[in-house]
């Protein structure tokens, strides 16, 4: 024996001894736990099989939402989207929203309305001998090809009278075309494709540059030597993607706000507490301004995979069994915010609206008025947190000008 | 048992068959899936920031597989859609990763874009993040006392910042961070998709009221 | 699509069930069999009537005089000294990369010091330098014994260990300077992993002519384990090193490696010692035959198939998940199975723990194979894997198989072989007991700092309320905690080699040391 040596009672081991084995059986407990995985295992691939087929239709499903795949007619895409201010009967809106029965432009054919579908309509533009302040959103990424095909065949069918179709092909080539070009610059700009258009007014210097003091063109673009320039993340349009936020069109002073706080440590992220924490009070109040003035198409789309009539349901109507107001009541009517204290919702990054609304849920964001969003928050589930987040989402951005002439000045009472 | 042949042959046929179950019939069922659209390439200086990636290891800290919303807040957080196989179609080595010690960085270049911000927190995390545990990779950049006109400097608080001249990023650093700016997977996920659907809940399954980040 | 698969999911699931199935009935109806094909059977007639067959087989051999371990010393010991080495450099690392985690700014300045390649250098080190040549030296000691006849070729283990060292050395220099293949326990470089292939080579060529030339009829259960891990590992590791793959596809081939270096090969190593060296040390026999067998075809059929629960959630199809989180759940067989033997054994002979330090550290091993499976099959369970994957739990549970059973076995192992190769006595007995308790503590308190972090990680990350700032804060006390059981282990490692130093340099002294052994 090497190194081993016994004190006891027992017979010491024999160096010689070889292991083997005894032929007892197998204890019948094995049995039973060999059955029961077996059931078990069995009943795991049968309930696999179901969650496939469901999460493969949920996947279809999304897809044709995000790509809104309305299968309906042009009409009933014209009333889901354009009714609300062109009025169902296209005559418009006296002084506010142009019509659409007898326009010029339509009489141009279904093209240059899929243009003006895809771009939007930002300055004044003279239609039937009227001026009006032209803020039509572009809808390039609420709707798709197809739609935009059927929508612009169905309106100069029924307004224009002229019964030329569009192909959803020749929308995928004028999508690209238009690339970024932005909203027209109201109706000058429109009447050089259109030539049969009356002489229009002239559009103002762009909104933006009034607002573009040479230290807002470089916080925003440029940087400073130890903060990051807001485009570098929040995009050069101020539209934002995933949980960073789109700035583009919100309230001057919401955003004023909110660069206020993170500077006084009153809303919490490490980033953001970095660039504000060495802007002066005339500097975020500029960059509020800035960025107030701003338009981007929407980039959001509802990826979270929640329920969106459900959203729908939380936007519109709130859920008094939880004491969940509808979200439009504070922030208006379509989500395009209330100036100065209700940020815009719509087309805004689902994960952002969603994160957000988790952080004032467990308290990790608490510089709403009153604190109304943390009662709110606590009060939605999970799931329809993600919900709203996505309906919102899939919402068309703040059209042109609609905060920007309710501009509610630069200075912050906060 | 008291025979070799047979027991290293019956050894060897099982492996095979779970050799043919877990690589060659996901392998084909992967391959017969298209390039999303949406999905491009890498160019030359992400590739090359990707091998930075993978040379340093980050693999060991950071994910690149959301999880679905079934399953955990991922999307919430900003990483993005559920992934599915087809996503990874020109990544070699996969980075699919195993630890979320940092957060899932499959589509940080959708919510962080800029390249200023990951310069700082590469060169040193805790300059933005205070309680970051992540390493600080200075080896990634040189100090200068004045920079070149075709360098890119480095914006740092002035906690962090040298004490005399400027932090320029090196190749590796801008290449690397070129890589994390495409990471962006942010485009419809395929109607074919494939991934692992086992935490689907159904609508008719599912309870609003309770979830797991009910308050 | 799915129906298909599914179908061949159930299919596979079906095939184990069946194989696992008509094992039980052998070994429920081995009468019958072996009355009806004697010769074809895999049982032994003299087996059947079991202790009836005493006088034929009385279960005693001296391998020493049948001059079998004179012949194995050699190679043994250069494996094992490589190990050694090895085991110390990894310790190192992995507890470099440790404290990184909760200093992050420490040693920052060198990118082969940054935290991914200190951990990766850890990993491959002890996976390949260390846990595999110890394993592999513990299957060149005892195949030769349980076979009656001397090790065949034992230069060209030699010659293999030098290409395999080789090969680590290459290894950790790649990775060091960034070289690396770039997936998780694959980074060496495929060019490098040729050295590996080939020293791999020159140990299974003599380990089956060794077996072929065998002059006992029935092969023991332990060299079941090892002849078919020494066929499954280069199968494992060629297909896997391939540089063919991408993507998703990639995962899932890298996943079902790294898995099965655990299951069809660190396993095998460490329960195949165990069940040598508990009935070896004990004087016991194992308890049941039939038991042995089924907890190895078990493994055989359930381990293989596990690999892809580390994609749990993850961009690879639902059917492959399902079916890795089924096989893992059935792992619970086998490991019972290997569970009533060895441990009934030990639980019947507990004077023999107090005997035998070697046997303390075995059976200690064994035990925590047990607990590590078992804590594997419900960790794959998808509703507790949601919350442990991707945390410090997972850690946990790796070190859990790799380190308290399989390297604890080796330890134990080791320090069994070295006496009876050398001739020698470890000239510092306590240290023994010091490494002993060093390691045990240390881990203990390295495996409750993980698990505990790691699940108070997992749900902070799960609930969108929370920051993922709270993620890392919460596991922060934890992450310390590790370090200091790392540090426990690591000084551990450094009196293993020690005492490995004092057994080959100090002059023997049989006397004093036998006495404080005890």
């Amino acid at each position: 024996m090497f190194g081993r040596k016994s004190k006891s009672d027992h017979p010491r081991p024999d160096e010689n001894f070889e292991p083997y084995e005894e032929f007892s059986g197998i204890p019948m407990p094995v049995y039973w736990i060999a059955i029961a995985l077996a059931a078990w295992g069995a009943f795991m691939l049968y309930d696999t099989g179901k969650d496939v087929t469901l999460a493969q239709d949920e996947r279809v499903e999304e897809r044709a939402v995000q790509i809104s795949a309305d299968q309906g007619e042009g009409g009933n895409l014209f009333v889901a989207n354009c009714s609300t201010c062109h009025q169902p009967d296209g005559e418009g809106l006296r002084g506010a929203v142009p019509p659409l029965a007898g326009s010029e432009v339509l009489a141009a054919g279904p093209e240059i309305v899929a243009r003006i579908l895809l771009r939007g309509i930002d300055g004044p533009i003279r239609v039937g001998g009227d001026d009006f302040d032209g803020h039509m959103p572009s809808f390039a990424s609420a709707l798709n090809d197809d739609e935009i095909s059927r929508i612009a065949s169905y309106v100069t069918l029924t307004f224009g009278e002229t019964d030329a179709k569009l192909d959803p092909k020749r929308v995928a080539d004028l999508r690209h075309e238009v690339g970024d070009a932005g909203s027209f610059a109201g109706g000058a700009e429109l009447a050089t494709i259109v030539t049969s258009m009356p002489p229009q007014p002239p559009h103002p210097a762009p909104t933006a540059a009034d607002a573009m003091t040479a230290t807002v063109q470089d916080l925003v673009f440029a940087g400073r030597d130890d903060v990051w320039a807001c485009a570098s993340c929040h995009g050069d349009l101020g539209q934002g993607g995933e949980n960073t936020p789109r700035l583009a069109g919100q309230p001057a002073k919401y955003l004023t706000k909110q660069l206020n706080d993170f500077r006084d440590g009153t809303r919490d992220n490490e980033s953001m507490q970095i660039v504000a924490a060495g802007l002066s009070d005339a500097e975020t109040a500029a960059l509020g301004a800035y960025f107030a003035t701003l338009r981007a198409t929407s980039n959001a789309s509802p990826n979270l995979s929640a329920d969106l009539a459900r959203g729908e349901r939380l936007a519109l109507q709130g859920d008094w069994s939880l004491g969940v107001p509808a979200c439009f009541t504070c922030h208006g009517s379509s989500g395009f915010g209330v100036a100065p204290d209700f940020p815009a919702l719509a087309a805004q990054h689902a994960p952002y609206t969603a994160s957000q609304l988790a952080a004032w849920a467990g308290g990790g964001r608490q510089n709403s008025p009153l604190g109304l969003m943390s009662q709110i928050s606590q009060a939605l589930s999970s799931q329809d947190r993600r919900a709203v987040a996505d309906y919102l989402a899939s919402l068309p951005p703040v059209p042109a000008g609609r905060t920007a002439s309710a501009q509610e000045g630069t200075s912050n009472a906060e | 048992m008291n025979r070799y042949l047979p027991l290293s042959i019956l050894a060897l046929a099982i492996l095979a068959f779970a050799t043919l179950m877990l690589v060659i019939a996901p392998g084909i069922q992967i391959d017969a899936r298209n390039v999303p659209e949406g999905l491009r390439n890498y160019t030359q200086a992400e590739q090359n920031g990707r091998d930075v990636y993978v040379a340093m290891g980050c693999v060991y800290c950071h994910s690149q597989q959301p999880r679905s919303p079934d399953q955990a807040p991922d999307g919430e957080r900003g990483w993005g859609r559920p992934s599915v196989a087809s996503d990874y179609a020109f990544d070699a080595p996969h980075q699919l990763g195993t630890m979320r010690t940092g957060p899932d960085l499959l589509n940080v270049g959708a919510r962080l874009p800029s390249e200023g911000w990951h310069l700082t927190h590469l060169y040193q995390p805790r300059a933005i993040f205070d309680w970051s545990i992540m390493p600080a990779y200075p080896f990634l950049f040189e100090r200068k006392d004045r920079a070149a006109p075709s360098d890119t400097v480095v914006t740092l608080p002035p906690a962090y910042a040298p004490e005399s001249g400027v932090i320029v990023a090196r190749r590796d650093a801008l290449d690397l961070v070129a890589y994390l700016r495409a990471l962006d997977r942010t485009y419809p996920s395929p109607t074919d998709a494939l991934r692992d659907d086992g935490y689907a809940s159904g609508p008719a399954a599912e309870d609003p009221n309770a979830s797991e980040g009910d308050s | 699509m799915p129906v298909t698969l599914g179908l061949l999911l159930a299919l596979s699931f079906v095939v184990s069930l069946l194989a696992l199935a008509f094992l039980i009935w052998a070994i429920a109806n081995r009468q019958i069999t072996i009355d009806q094909h004697d010769a074809e059977t895999v049982f032994e007639a003299g087996e059947v009537r079991g202790d009836a067959g005493e006088e034929a087989h009385p279960h005693r051999f001296d391998p020493v005089q049948a001059g079998i371990d004179q012949i194995s010393a050699r190679p043994v010991l250069v494996l094992i000294a490589a190990a050694t080495f090895w085991l110390v450099a990894g310790s190192v690392f992995g507890l470099i990369a440790s404290l990184k985690l909760h200093w992050p700014d420490w040693l920052d300045f060198a990118a082969p010091l940054t935290f991914g390649r200190m951990r990766t250098l850890h990993l491959n080190l002890v996976i390949y330098g260390w846990l595999s040549q110890a394993g592999v030296a513990s299957v060149m000691w005892i195949i030769p014994r349980i076979f009656h006849t001397p090790s065949r070729r034992p230069q060209l283990i030699i010659w293999g260990a030098l290409l395999w060292n080789i090969g680590v050395t290459l290894g950790a220099v790649a990775i060091a300077r960034g070289w690396t293949d770039g997936e998780e326990w694959l980074e060496i470089p495929w060019q490098v992993d040729i050295f590996l292939a080939a020293g791999g080579a020159c140990f299974i060529a003599p380990l089956i002519q060794t077996t072929r030339a065998r002059q006992v009829h029935h092969i023991y259960v332990s060299g079941w384990y090892f002849l078919a891990a020494i066929l499954w590992f280069p199968v494992l590791f060629v297909v896997a090193n391939l540089p063919l793959y991408g993507g998703a596809q990639e995962a899932t081939i890298n996943w079902w490696f790294a898995h099965n270096v655990l299951g069809l090969w660190l396993t095998p190593l460490g329960v195949g010692a165990a069940y040598y060296f508990i009935p070896k040390i004990i004087g016991k026999p194992i308890y049941s035959y039939a038991v042995s067998l089924l907890g190895f075809w078990g493994l055989a059929l359930f381990y293989s198939q596990v690999g892809i629960h580390h994609l749990i959630g993850g961009p690879v199809p639902t059917w492959l998940v399902t079916l890795s989180v089924v096989h893992s759940v059935m792992m619970f067989i086998p490991v019972i199975a290997v569970a009533i033997n060895q441990h009934v054994t030990v639980a019947m002979n507990l004077w023999a723990l107090r005997e035998s330090i070697p046997l303390r550290f075995i059976s200690f091993g064994a035990v925590m194979y047990t607990l590590a499976s078992f804590q594997g099959s419900i960790e794959a369970l998808r509703s507790v894997n949601t919350i442990t994957h991707f945390t410090q739990y997972t850690v946990g549970h790796a070190h859990l198989g790799a380190y308290a059973f399989v390297s604890l076995v080796m330890f134990g192992a080791i320090y069994q072989i070295l006496p009876r190769a050398t001739g020698r006595v470890f000239p510092w007995p306590g240290l023994l007991k010091l490494h002993f308790w060093l390691v045990v503590i240390g881990f203990a308190i390295y495996f409750l700092a993980l698990s505990i972090g790691g699940v108070l990680q997992g749900l902070a990350m799960l609930d969108a309320t929370r920051p993922f700032r709270d993620s890392v804060e919460v596991v922060l006390p934890y992450l310390q905690a590790r370090s200091v059981g790392g540090t426990l282990m690591t000084l551990g490692h450094l009196v293993f080699a020690l005492n490995l130093l004092g057994l080959a340099f100090m002059t023997r002294d049989e006397s004093a040391s036998t006495v404080a052994a005890e």
